[in-house]
C-alpha cells in the first residue's frame, strides 16, 4: 500500500508551501480583525461566536479564501510535477497512478486542514480576549467545517490537475474552478434553470426544489448550510434536514468524483 | 530469465514514430549499455519499460512481468534513475531517500545510501531545491539503490556529474552488477558505456542498428584509417583522382582551411593516396594517419547516412545532444580508459568552449561540437602534441549534408 507514503510525502511538501502559509496567515489575520471589528460595543448584548461565524466569517471569508487556498495548493499537484519532472522520480518508485492522485488529495487536504487549524487559533485568542461570549465548541466545530470545505476544493483542484497535460491548462482549470464555484455559480445555475424550465415543469419536482438542490450542490453553499445548521444546533434535524442531506451528498460527490475523473485521464496519458 | 524484453515494440506519437518495431533483450545479470543520439528513441524505450509511456504495438516484459499491467510490482524490484527529472525543492535529501525507502517498504539506512552516492553529510538535511544538478543526480541514484533492486535502470546517469562523479557512478554500477543486479543504462557517450558494459546496443531512428559486446564492436571497426593531409591547395580534379583509388572510401575537404583534406581508406592505400595527390600536382606539406576508433564506429552508426560501420570522420566523439555542458564534460573523464582507441589525438575544438553550453535540444551538428569541445579540451590537457587547429566538425558536417 503506497498511498500513505505518497500522502505523507505530499503533506510534508505542502506544509512547507509558502503560498499556503501566506494565504492562511491572511485568512487568520482577517478573521481576527473581523472578530475585533464586530465586537459588541456595549449595547450589542446578543452578539456571540455563532453570529460572528455565520453572518460574517462564513459568507465573507470562509467561502472566498478557503477555496482560493485549496485551488492554489491543488491545481499544480499533478501537472506541476509532470512539468517539472519530479513525477518521474515519484513514478520511478512503486506507486500506481491512482496512488499518486489520491495520495496527493489526502496529503494536500491534510496540510490545508493543519493550516486552517492554525489559522483559527489567532482569532480564537482575539475572541477570548475581547468581551464576547466565546463558544469554544461552536468555534472548533466551525473549524472542522472549514477543513471539509478545504478538502472538497483540494479534491476538485487535484482532479483537474491530474487531467491537465500541461501546467497552463491546470492553471486555467484552477481559475475556472474558483470562478465557477465562488463567483458565478448562482448566475450560471439561474440561467440553466431558465433554459430548462420547460423540461423541469412536467417532472414531479418543483422548480424551487431543483433550485435549492443546485444551490447546495455548490460545495461552498453546502458547507455553509451545514455549518450554520450546526451553529444553530439544527444539524440533520428540523425542517431543513433534506437540504442538509443533499448538501452532504454533494460534498461527498465533489470530494470523490473529480479525482476519479482526473485519474481516468491521467492513467491513460503518456507521461 | 531475461530482465528486459521488448518484442516488436512500436511507439507512434502524433506525427513521429519514436520507436519502430524494436526487439531488445537484456539478460539477467548483465550490464547493458543503451546508446544512441537524441531523438533515437532511447528515452521513449526506457519510458515504456517504466510504463510512463505505453507502446502502440508490441509487448514489453520486465522481470518476467508485463510492463503495463504489473508496473508497480516491477518498480518494487527495480531501481530507476530517470532522465530529465527534478527533485522536490522543499524536501531535504534525507527526506527523499526516506520516501523511497518507505515507498519500497525496504529496510535501509538513508545515511548509508546518501554516503554511498557521495553526498556530503552537511547537505543531507538541506532542502534539495538548493542542490546542483550533480547532487540531484546523486540523490536520485541513492533513491534508485534503495532495497537492493534486481534491476537498475539508469537513464543518462552521468549527466551533471563531474569526471570524478562519473567515475563514482561507474564504480557503483559495477558494484551493483557484482551484487547480482542487472544494469540497463542509456548514454550518448560511448566512453561511459565501454568502460563498464558487457554488451551495448546502439539505437538509431527507433531501431537497433547494432548490438554486441565492446570487443565485438571493436572487431567490426576493421582496418580503415583516416588520413589527414595538409596541402598547399587542392582542386576537385585531384580529389576525384583520389576518390577513384582502390581502397578509398571517402574523401572530404576540411572546411575553413585552404588545402586540408581527409581521406578514409584502407591501411594499404595510404601511399597510393599520397602518390595520386602528387601526381595531380598537389603539394603535400604534411600528413598523419588516425586509426578508426570505437567513436568512429559509433559515429557511423548514429550519424552517418547509412547504418553500416565505417570511418566517416576522424576522431570525433559522436553523440547526441548532451543535456548540458556538464554532461559532456563527464564524458571526457572516460578518455583515459578509451585511450587505446585513439592513438592520435588533436586538441580539437579547444577554441570552441562556448559550444559546451549548447542547448540539449540543439541540432545534431551543434551537439557534436559540444562533444568535441570537451573531448578536445581533455585531449589538450593530456598534452598531445598535435597542433591542428582546424574545425574538427568539418568532416562530419560535410559527410552528413
Amino acid at each position: 500500500m503506497s498511498l500513505p507514503a505518497v500522502a505523507r510525502k505530499d503533506f510534508q511538501d505542502t506544509v512547507r508551501s509558502r503560498a499556503m502559509a501566506l494565504l492562511i496567515a491572511l485568512f487568520s489575520g482577517l478573521l481576527a480583525l473581523m472578530a475585533y471589528a464586530v465586537r459588541p460595543t456595549g449595547e450589542g448584548e446578543g452578539f456571540a461566536t455563532e453570529l460572528l461565524l455565520s453572518a460574517f466569517v462564513g459568507p465573507i471569508l470562509l467561502t472566498t479564501l478557503v477555496p482560493l487556498v485549496a485551488v492554489v495548493i491543488g491545481y499544480n499537484a499533478v501537472s506541476g510535477e509532470r512539468e517539472s519532472g519530479s513525477l518521474k522520480l515519484l513514478l520511478s518508485l512503486p506507486h500506481s497512478r491512482a496512488d499518486v492522485v489520491f495520495g496527493k488529495v489526502i496529503g494536500r487536504a491534510a496540510a490545508l486542514s493543519l493550516a486552517i487549524a492554525v489559522g483559527f487559533l489567532l482569532p480564537a485568542v482575539v475572541l477570548i480576549a475581547i468581551p464576547v461570549s466565546f463558544n469554544a465548541g461552536a468555534f472548533l466545530g466551525y473549524t472542522v467545517f472549514a477543513m471539509v470545505l478545504g478538502w472538497v476544493f483540494v479534491s476538485i483542484a487535484v482532479g483537474c490537475s491530474a487531467a491537465a497535460s500541461t501546467q497552463r491548462r491546470a492553471l486555467v482549470g484552477g481559475i475556472g474552478i474558483y470562478f465557477l464555484f465562488v463567483l458565478l455559480w448562482g448566475t450560471l445555475t439561474g440561467q440553466l434553470l431558465g433554459a430548462f424550465e420547460s423540461v423541469i415543469d412536467p417532472l414531479p419536482v418543483s422548480l424551487i426544489q431543483v433550485q435549492t438542490f443546485l444551490e447546495v450542490a455548490n460545495p461552498n453553499t453546502g458547507v455553509q448550510v451545514l455549518a450554520n445548521a450546526f451553529l444553530a444546533d439544527q444539524l440533520f434535524a428540523g425542517d431543513m434536514r433534506n437540504q442538509q442531506i443533499s448538501a452532504t451528498a454533494m460534498l461527498v460527490f465533489w470530494a470523490l468524483a473529480p479525482p476519479l475523473v482526473g485519474l481516468l485521464k491521467f492513467d491513460r496519458d503518456d507521461l | 530469465m531475461t530482465a528486459i524484453e521488448l518484442h516488436g515494440v512500436t511507439k507512434q506519437f502524433a506525427d513521429v514514430t519514436a520507436v519502430d518495431d524494436l526487439d531488445l533483450a537484456v539478460e539477467e545479470g548483465e550490464i547493458y549499455g543503451f546508446l544512441g543520439p537524441n531523438g533515437a528513441g532511447k528515452s521513449t524505450t526506457i519510458n515504456m519499460v517504466l510504463d510512463l509511456v505505453r507502446p502502440t504495438t508490441g509487448t514489453v516484459t520486465v522481470l518476467g512481468r508485463d510492463a503495463t499491467a504489473d508496473s508497480v510490482d516491477i518498480r518494487r524490484r527495480t531501481g530507476v534513475l530517470p532522465e530529465g527529472f527534478s527533485v522536490y525543492d522543499r524536501l531535504s535529501g534525507r527526506k527523499h531517500v526516506e520516501f523511497a525507502i518507505e515507498s519500497k517498504e525496504a529496510d535501509a539506512e538513508p545515511e548509508a545510501l546518501l554516503e554511498r552516492v557521495g553526498l556530503s553529510p552537511e547537505d543531507w538535511d538541506r532542502k534539495a531545491g538548493g542542490y546542483s544538478k550533480g547532487m540531484c543526480q546523486r540523490l536520485a541514484l541513492a533513491m534508485a539503490l534503495v532495497g537492493e533492486p534486481e534491476l537498475l535502470i539508469l537513464d543518462e546517469p552521468s549527466s551533471g556529474l563531474d569526471p570524478a562523479g562519473a567515475k563514482e557512478m561507474r564504480d557503483i554500477v559495477r558494484a551493483e552488477a557484482d551484487r547480482g543486479a542487472t544494469v540497463f543504462f542509456s548514454s550518448h557517450v560511448l566512453g561511459q558505456v565501454e568502460a563498464v558494459c558487457d554488451r551495448v546496443g546502439i539505437l538509431r531512428d527507433g531501431t537497433l542498428v547494432a548490438e554486441d559486446s565492446i570487443e565485438g564492436l571493436r572487431d567490426a571497426v576493421g582496418g580503415e584509417e583516416t588520413l589527414d593531409i595538409e596541402t598547399a591547395g587542392v582542386d576537385e580534379t585531384a580529389l576525384e583522382s583520389v576518390r577513384a583509388l582502390e581502397g578509398v572510401s571517402q574523401v572530404t575537404r576540411v572546411e575553413g582551411s585552404d588545402g586540408r583534406i581527409r581521406v578514409n581508406c584502407a591501411d594499404d592505400a595510404k601511399t597510393r593516396v599520397i602518390g595520386a595527390l602528387e601526381d595531380a600536382g598537389v603539394g603535400v606539406s604534411d600528413f598523419h594517419t588516425e586509426e578508426a576508433s570505437l567513436e568512429d564506429l559509433f559515429l557511423a552508426y548514429t550519424e552517418g547516412d547509412s547504418a553500416s560501420p565505417g570511418t566517416d570522420g576522424d576522431d570525433e566523439e559522436t553523440a547526441e545532444a548532451p543535456t548540458d555542458g556538464d554532461e559532456a564534460r563527464s564524458a571526457s573523464d572516460d578518455e583515459p580508459e578509451g585511450d587505446d582507441d585513439e592513438p592520435e589525438m588533436e586538441p580539437e575544438g579547444t577554441e570552441r568552449d562556448e559550444a559546451g553550453e549548447a542547448d540539449g535540444t540543439g541540432e545534431r551538428a551543434e551537439a557534436e561540437e559540444t562533444e568535441e569541445t570537451d573531448e578536445g579540451t581533455e585531449e589538450t590537457d593530456e598534452g598531445t602534441e598535435e597542433t591542428d587547429e582546424t574545425d574538427p566538425t568539418a568532416t562530419t558536417e560535410e559527410v552528413e549534408r
